[in-house]
């Protein structure tokens, strides 16, 4: 694969990573705004946009290894065992329109945000993983780096921090308040 | 009491999937668009770029062991090999038994820890930190444009960084970095003047890491 068809893809999904990261932090202010009501917003969809993302995320880092050759490092590895799965639990609790599954996706999200957020400081901060490169993958290395800040794991980030807001959102809609009717 | 008839109202939920329908078949033409294009872009596959990445390289004499960098360095006063590369200008360099002991410092493009190291050993040596009678080379080795094209190639980077430290290109075979038993990067190795080491370290040393090898490289001359 040519340099400027690895640098195309890795731009689109830099736009992807931070509409993501944006989308996460605007439904987040709303619910913080709107409080419980909030989940009405995306009503029973919440849990098929989390499964959206946890698929574009696990398709994406496998096309970066399987087709461009990136070969994942250490961290990539723990990002991909939280992600991995989500694509497959998620599935099934949409449809099987199970609200508890987002007990057993939020650990994974929030526990591959906190990974991602450890690679992207080994990225900025080489020294944290030791003073010289492994010549075989060092987590330090930058495959991409896009608007100077958008490396993988930033994107891996901005992918599990949107399904656990979305997660959040993903609830049994005859448990919302309701809204107070108009006097006649 | 009003006479005006009023025509039925569409119901209010009706336009609202109708509009929800035209985001998502929208949505979806974008997605396919992506896609179709993302896949001729991929099938459009084009050679790499032509800039001079690696050099050719002869190796004369046996390889040094490679360096455990969290133990004693077992080739110290073991002869290294003679090697013999260029850089990316065509100017030919020999690190072999010519009298003058030297620092060799064997970096790599993709490295944040050579990236880092660089600016520092460029101004360290413009500085005149080089003792008299030393000398230094710099190789560039592991070289690889997946992992970083934006420091690709190696010249690019290191003139970008204002790199004026002879440097030879190792080959696509890693020749110099097995000769001279390479295992992580920035991997700074002291010669004597008979081209015996005098000692490897690995990692980002900074100036008085500099100052040290540079020393040891000294100290070989009265010896």
């Amino acid at each position: 694969m040519s340099s400027d068809s690895i640098l195309l893809y890795s731009n689109v999904v830099a736009l992807l990573a931070l509409v993501s990261l944006l989308a996460a932090v605007e439904l987040s202010v709303y619910r913080l705004v709107k409080g419980p009501d909030a989940a009405r917003i995306l009503q029973g969809r919440a849990i098929w946009l989390a499964w959206l993302v946890a698929l574009v995320a696990t398709l994406g880092s496998l096309f970066y290894s399987e087709v461009i050759g990136f070969p994942p490092c250490r961290l990539c590895w723990f990002q991909r065992i939280a992600m991995y799965p989500m694509a497959v639990v998620l599935l099934v609790g949409a449809i099987r329109r199970e609200f508890q599954v987002k007990y057993y996706a939020l650990p994974l999200a929030l526990i591959g945000f906190a990974m991602s957020v450890y690679h992207v400081f080994v990225q900025w901060f080489p020294t944290l993983e030791g003073t010289s490169c492994d010549p075989n993958n060092p987590c330090s290395n930058k495959f991409v780096e896009i608007f100077g800040f958008v490396t993988i794991p930033f994107m891996a980030g901005a992918g599990f921090i949107l399904i656990a807001v979305l997660l959040g959102f993903y609830v049994n809609q005859t448990a919302i308040p309701k809204e107070t009717g108009r006097q006649v | 009491m009003s006479t005006k008839q009023q025509s039925p109202k569409r119901p209010a939920g009706k336009s609202e999937s109708n509009r929800s329908l035209i985001y998502w078949i929208g949505g979806g033409i974008l997605g396919l668009a992506l896609i179709v294009w993302m896949a001729a872009a991929i099938a459009n596959e084009g050679g790499g770029a032509d800039a001079i990445a690696f050099g050719e390289v002869t190796v004369e004499g046996a390889d040094l062991p490679f360096f455990d960098a969290s133990a004693t360095d077992p080739a110290i006063g073991i002869t290294a090999p003679t090697v013999t590369g260029v850089d990316w200008n065509g100017n030919e360099y020999t690190i072999g038994p010519d009298g003058r002991p030297k620092i060799v410092v064997m970096v790599a493009h993709w490295c944040p820890h050579c990236q880092r190291e660089v600016p520092i050993l460029e101004q360290w040596y413009e500085d005149g930190g080089l003792p008299d009678g030393v000398d230094i080379y710099g190789v560039t080795v592991l070289t690889n444009q997946l992992r970083d094209g934006s420091t690709y190639p190696p010249s690019k980077w290191l003139e970008g960084d204002g790199w004026t430290i002879p440097t030879l290109m190792d080959d696509e075979g890693g020749s110099i970095a097995t000769a001279f038993g390479l295992t992580s990067t920035p991997t700074y190795l002291v010669l004597d003047g008979d081209n015996n080491n005098l000692g490897r370290i690995a990692g980002e040393i900074g100036t008085d890491g500099y100052d040290a090898l540079a020393s040891i490289a000294a100290a070989s001359l009265s010896g």
